[in-house]
């Protein structure tokens, strides 16, 4: 009788084992299945940067044949591109201060396009010309893929998210080492309204 | 003279709002509210809902479009209205591809072309399969040589048909777009594999169950009986009546036995096949409709591309 109890406690323990190495292996699987989300989200994001910084070199020389002494606009473009192709960013090593740095160099970018684009509205003739208005097309396209890339890379990280951070699957998380994910932050000064002053 | 005053002017706060709901009758479309024309009929793809295109150029849109579909596996919408809700017509088609996955799933290859001619703005958008087709600046050169000249003055027939035209013509010349527009071969696959899982279990149950109901041969007791032939005598009601012989494969004995079966309805048959097909295909995502019925798009996505502006 005592034997068969003690029996009774260890297929007991053992059930409860098996189970438990079951709920581990679905949820440890689940996990990477997000963290693999997450980072094909990120190459995504990071392709679409890397198709604007292509379109730039095309961009300046079109500009150039037209505003050639627009020079200081033009190589800020050019100093930025250069700044941010160096920064390359691992997507399993997304500190979230490699991600502001990485936001930084491309945020140069950005307002440097913008300077850049805004000098041309001076150049009729370059506004004309088919080239540019294709380019500045390849150029807006690229920004609106930019912003969807970032959009579903925030969405994947935010699910990695939520799947370690809830119960029970948050212990095995911690045991296996599963971190929190950051995700883009609005651009620096995007949130404040632009002021007009006369 | 002050009860004269007062009467004119709650006369006037009466009447000013319904001169102003009269004036204001304008719709602004919202992704949400946007009859999709598709959806009701496979054949159409133009929504044209303040009635802006003429029928004619409605239908040439629709032939066009309907060859690119059958050809090249693209699904395009076009939609031609007087205002969007917020005046943002990339906005405006992104929600609508996000709403209802035009172009392939597996090829994305969806295409939304926006005209909003009273906030003078357009879009045409490509999906993520279309890229390389029709690249930003193809659909700005197509905007800039055909589109605007006509928007410009008014136009829109023109500028709608002929942009689609050009459009088509590049379409066309893409060899490596796949006529294959089957949405969710590998859903199919994974579907069938379901089904053969489904079967093999019913089967294994089938089988355990024969197992545990046949007794062992009464004579040797040794091995199973087993069937091995069964004559149908006939049908009663809602049963059929077999003789069955069975024997034993070590011993040779055998018996006859009379047994019942629930009568076999091909209908019933039918239905419960279709059933089981239904229900596992069904997750697959559904396939556009024929040509009498209502249409569906395939669940493609769109990242962005293509180029619109105002005019």
């Amino acid at each position: 009788m005592k034997i068969s109890n003690t029996l009774k406690i260890i297929i007991a323990i053992v059930v409860v084992a098996l189970l438990l190495a079951r709920c581990g292996t679905s949820t440890y699987n689940d996990m990477v299945n997000q963290e693999e989300e997450v980072g094909k989200a990120w190459s995504n994001v990071e392709t679409q940067y890397q198709r604007r910084a292509d379109l730039i070199p095309n961009l300046v020389n079109t500009v150039k044949g037209y505003a050639a002494h627009e020079k200081s606009t033009l190589e800020d473009v050019i100093a930025a591109r250069a700044k941010a192709t160096q920064i390359s960013v691992d997507p399993s090593n997304l500190t979230p201060e490699k991600l502001k740095e990485f936001q930084a160099a491309q945020g140069e970018i950005t307002s440097a396009l913008g300077r850049l684009i805004a000098i041309s509205e001076n150049y009729p003739d370059l506004k004309a010309n088919q080239n540019f208005q294709e380019l500045q097309a390849q150029l807006e396209g690229t920004e609106n893929r930019i912003t969807e890339s970032r959009k579903i890379y925030n969405a994947a990280v935010k699910d990695y998210n939520v799947v370690i951070r809830k119960f029970p699957s948050n212990i095995f998380a911690s045991i296996f080492g599963f971190e929190k994910k950051n995700g883009f932050e609005a651009e620096a000064g995007a949130s404040k309204a632009p002021t007009v002053e006369f | 003279m002050t009860r004269c005053r007062r009467l004119i002017l709650t006369l006037f706060t009466i009447i000013i709002p319904l001169l102003h709901i009269g004036a204001e009758e304008v719709t602004l479309w919202t992704p949400e509210t946007l009859p999709m024309v598709h959806l009701q009929d496979a054949d159409r793809w133009v929504c044209n809902p303040d009635g802006i295109l003429s029928a004619a150029t409605v239908d040439s849109v629709d032939n066009i479009i309907n060859h690119l579909y059958r050809e090249k596996g693209i699904e395009a919408v076009v939609v031609v209205v007087k205002h969007t809700k917020d005046n943002d017509c990339y906005e405006f088609g992104m929600a609508l591809a996000r709403k209802y996955g035009i172009g392939g799933r597996k090829t994305n290859t969806g295409l939304i072309v926006i005209l909003s001619i009273e906030d003078r703005a357009y879009y045409i958008l490509t999906g993520t399969g279309l890229e390389g087709t029709l690249p930003d600046a193809i659909c700005k050169r197509v905007e800039i040589k055909t589109m605007i000249p006509r928007m410009k003055i008014g136009d829109w027939d023109g500028a709608i048909l002929e942009g689609m035209k050009a459009i088509a013509l590049y379409i066309e010349g893409d060899d490596t777009l796949l006529k294959d527009n089957s949405p969710s071969e590998d859903n199919g696959w994974e579907a069938l594999f379901g089904l053969m899982l489904l079967f093999f279990f019913i089967a294994l149950f089938i089988l355990i169950l024969t197992q545990a109901v046949y007794k062992p041969c009464p004579h040797c007791g040794k091995k199973r009986l087993y069937a091995t032939r069964q004559d149908f005598l006939y049908t009663k009601g809602r049963t059929d009546y077999y003789k069955v012989t069975y024997i034993c494969s070590h011993c040779r004995y055998s018996e006859t036995k009379i047994e019942r079966r629930p009568h076999d309805d091909d209908d019933n048959a039918a239905i419960l096949g279709g059933s089981i097909l239904g229900s596992s295909l069904g997750r697959g995502g559904s396939f556009g409709g024929g040509s009498f019925g209502g249409g569906s798009f395939g669940g493609g996505s769109f990242g962005g591309g293509g180029a619109g502006g105002r005019f």
